[in-house]
């Protein structure tokens, strides 16, 4: 039997959506997706899902997921219902929900929370510096050590839980028997998605956002990579320095190329703005700045004079890698490949 | 502007010379009141006399608007003023209103006119024939159409050579050149607006292809196929000219869409499709007709039963909005939409789709009103002040509407709008009478 949450339009609002009651049920937004097809029905059955309150029902579907957002079907909705805002905000609750921590449903919900866990992580890295007596070494050797340590820990007890979750609410409460064999047979769905987002390319709309975020993926995992295991800040080798000043170049650039968009609410997507979003392409930006002028005061010896420049990007670092990477928009990045890996599975 | 205007007197001047307009004209003219009508087309009968047959009695359309035409026409309290436009009207005061009218040269004598239509014959220039609604094309000097009233030929200026062919075949020399824009000044006591709607133009919805794909018709156009002054005698497909044998109806467009701007309900969609659709089944008794809604709105007398009756005749209705229309290299059409009964996207192919589009309103006439507004509702209808107990009150006193100029409705309900609208305006009248 079903279980009807009648609040659960006003706890969707929270997390960004719009009037989903407007929806006369035409299906004119599942009609324009290019993306929706005869086994995978979105987005209208999403909304009516959410108009009805059936909560239990959209936690264990993956359909948010196979949404790439192009805006066409809130372009075309006859009612103004915005179809594409819906995915969206379903895309930040589901997270919430796999979470098991609670802070993703927090942080998505309340920016007061954001804000002040920004600022205690700052005052922290800064108290921290300070008791380093703001020797540059010592920091960054600390900061190198941190960031291996962050993605060891985030991963380890807060992402690896959190896909778990998703596994047996989306593949595991609706097919028991799935044998083992499918999931590795299947296997390759997840890297090809999380490598390509070539389902993006499915969409209407021009291939300039897909290059776009491609670029922005694969500089962000270089990046990650040589900071982290080439030591991009402590290297002397010319060919990986070079290279992290492409990257996080790259990122800068494409970035802000994300940020004017949504200045400019230019496009269906780049239209409403969660202050998730906003945070997201900022402090990514951000990263990708502050890394390059890091490694810029090194190379000009200026670093020693000017240590302040490390202790921002550290600030920044910081609260990406233990606010936005585990709580934030940053766990796109994988439940979207691992939703397209479950599909292929339950298939 | 001409230096010297000449003078008129009414005792009501009628914007519009269509169903609405026509009935309330008839009805103070038939209680001795002096009546102007005036019209911005050639011919008067507005859009009622370019339809088949009329929901839900199937009865002909023209059948019934021709006779009630010819005596608007030939009753002696009425003056038509055809090619003509309200330009300025001013309330003096109560019971005192001035208007201008200006007339548009039409290049013919219509007096003279026998609607021989030699001038057409010799004329060399075609264009395309927007009384057929694009289907077919027309010659630059013109009748209207068969059952136009007056029945007499115009020059298309616009796109006329001067080659004056036409006038050296006029056997009764009635085409004359020299004719320019003319313009009255109006005294009257009353003014009713009965000046209808727009269609919608589905350009703007691009998705479905109207414009760029040959088989994506309007209704308004399949009205034209299916009406006893048809151009093709048939029904064809505009793109090669065969006879379709599937064809789709696509309700709601340009109607209940917030995203082009007219939220509300057209009111006589549902009707006139399903009405086409009956006619189509004995046009073509091998088609199949498909209709896809939202929601079928069947509410007036006898309309559910005219639904019911589409269905007994096999009309296939189908829930879901079609989202888009792709071309197929024989010209087919593929209609993408979600069943929504079953919940699925699905794709039909049809050889023919026509377009339900939806009524708009048509608010130039509000910007002529000089020294007092005239009201428009949140839809650009004109606004009905005191909509319950004076349906035809507007925001000036002395200032009535009719028909489609208030809201989308029916025939019967601008008949009976046109009706309401005479009745009150009588009163106004009468008041002044008294006094």
């Amino acid at each position: 039997m079903a279980r009807i949450n009648p609040g659960f339009t006003k706890e969707l609002k929270s997390f960004g959506a719009f009037d989903v009651n407007a929806c006369y049920n035409c299906g004119n937004c599942t009609a324009v997706c290019s993306l929706s097809d005869e086994d995978n029905s979105f987005p209208r059955k999403m909304v009516r899902l959410s108009v009805l309150g059936l909560d239990g029902e959209l936690k264990t579907s993956l359909e948010p997921w196979l949404c790439y957002y192009c805006g066409e079907c809130s372009t075309t909705c006859p009612r103004q219902a915005e179809p594409g805002e819906l995915m969206m905000s379903l895309r930040r609750w589901l997270t919430a929900q796999y979470d098991w921590t609670g802070l993703s449903g927090l942080l998505y919900r309340s920016l007061t929370a954001v804000i002040t866990a920004f600022l205690l992580l700052a005052a922290g890295v800064i108290w921290f510096a300070s008791v380093q007596n703001f020797n540059p070494e010592s920091l960054l050797h600390t900061g190198h050590y941190f960031e291996m340590l962050a993605i060891a820990c985030v991963f380890a007890f807060i992402l690896l839980p959190n896909i778990i979750r998703m596994w047996l609410l989306t593949v595991y409460s609706r097919h028991k028997k799935i044998p083992v064999k499918r999931y590795f047979s299947s296997l390759g769905e997840l890297f090809v998605h999380m490598f390509t987002q070539k389902r993006t390319l499915g969409c209407d709309d021009s291939k300039t956002r897909w290059i776009e975020h491609l670029i922005l993926v694969i500089s962000y995992l270089a990046l990650l990579f040589t900071t982290v295991f080439l030591d991009w800040f402590g290297t002397d080798n010319g060919f990986i320095i070079a290279l992290g000043y492409i990257e996080s170049a790259a990122i800068f650039v494409v970035t802000i190329l994300f940020v004017a968009a949504r200045l400019k609410k230019s496009t269906e997507v780049s239209k409403h703005s969660h202050p998730s979003d906003w945070m997201f392409v900022v402090w990514l930006s951000l990263m990708g700045l502050t890394a390059f002028v890091v490694r810029l005061f090194i190379d000009l010896n200026m670093l020693e004079n000017n240590i302040w420049i490390y202790i921002v990007h550290l600030i920044i670092l910081v609260q990406w890698a233990l606010i936005i990477v585990p709580f934030g928009k940053w766990t796109h990045f994988l439940y979207r490949s691992f939703a397209m890996w479950f599909l292929k599975v339950v298939e | 502007m001409s230096e010297h205007k000449k003078i008129l007197e009414y005792d009501v001047l009628v914007v519009g010379g269509g169903i609405a307009g026509g009935e309330c004209a008839l009805n103070l003219a038939n209680l001795g009141f002096r009546v102007l009508l005036v019209e911005k087309d050639l011919t008067i009968g507005g859009k009622m006399i370019m339809l088949s047959k009329v929901f839900p009695t199937l009865d002909c359309s023209a059948c019934i608007t021709t006779p009630k035409v010819s005596e608007i026409a030939r009753h002696p309290n009425i003056t038509i003023f055809t090619g003509s436009e309200a330009k300025k009207v001013t309330k003096l005061a109560e019971h005192n209103f001035e208007a201008v009218v200006v007339k548009q040269p039409r290049y013919v004598n219509v007096e003279d006119c026998t609607g021989c239509q030699l001038c057409e014959e010799a004329c060399p220039v075609s264009v395309t024939d927007q009384y057929q609604y694009g289907l077919v094309g027309r010659k630059a000097a013109y009748i209207p159409f068969s059952i136009a009233s007056p029945r007499a030929a115009a020059i298309d200026i616009e796109n006329c050579t001067l080659c004056g062919a036409c006038e050296r075949v006029c056997p009764t020399n009635c085409i004359d050149f020299t004719q320019t824009e003319e313009e009255y000044l109006v005294k009257v006591r009353s003014v009713v607006v009965a000046t209808g709607f727009n269609l919608f133009d589905p350009l703007k919805i691009p998705r479905y292809g109207y414009g760029k794909f040959k088989n994506v018709i309007t209704s308004m156009q399949m009205e034209r196929q299916l009406a006893p002054t048809r151009p093709f005698n048939t029904i064809l497909r505009p793109g090669d000219g065969k006879m379709p044998d599937n064809i789709a109806y696509v309700l709601c467009t340009g109607s209940r869409d917030k995203s082009v701007g007219n939220p509300i309900c057209s009111q006589v969609c549902c009707m006139y499709s399903i009405k086409q659709a009956q006619l189509l089944m004995g046009a073509l008794p091998m088609a199949d007709v498909t209709i896809y809604y939202l929601h079928i709105r069947a509410f007036g007398k006898g309309f559910n039963e005219f639904y019911a009756q589409a269905q007994g005749m096999g009309v296939e209705f189908v829930k879901g909005k079609i989202g888009k229309i792709t071309e197929k290299d024989n010209g087919n059409l593929i209609l993408r939409y979600e069943d929504i009964e079953e919940g699925k996207v699905k794709e039909a192919e049809h050889d023919m789709v026509v377009l339900s589009v939806g009524l708009l309103a048509n608010p130039e006439i509000s910007s002529s009103f000089t020294n007092q507004k005239l009201e428009l509702d949140p839809f650009n209808f004109v606004q009905q002040t005191d909509m319950l107990a004076n349906p035809a009150k507007t925001s000036i006193d002395g200032v009535f509407v009719a028909g489609t100029a208030s809201a989308p409705m029916d025939i019967p309900d601008s008949i009976l709008s046109g009706g309401a609208a005479s009745a009150q305006t009588i009163s106004y009248l009468k008041q002044a009478m008294e006094k």
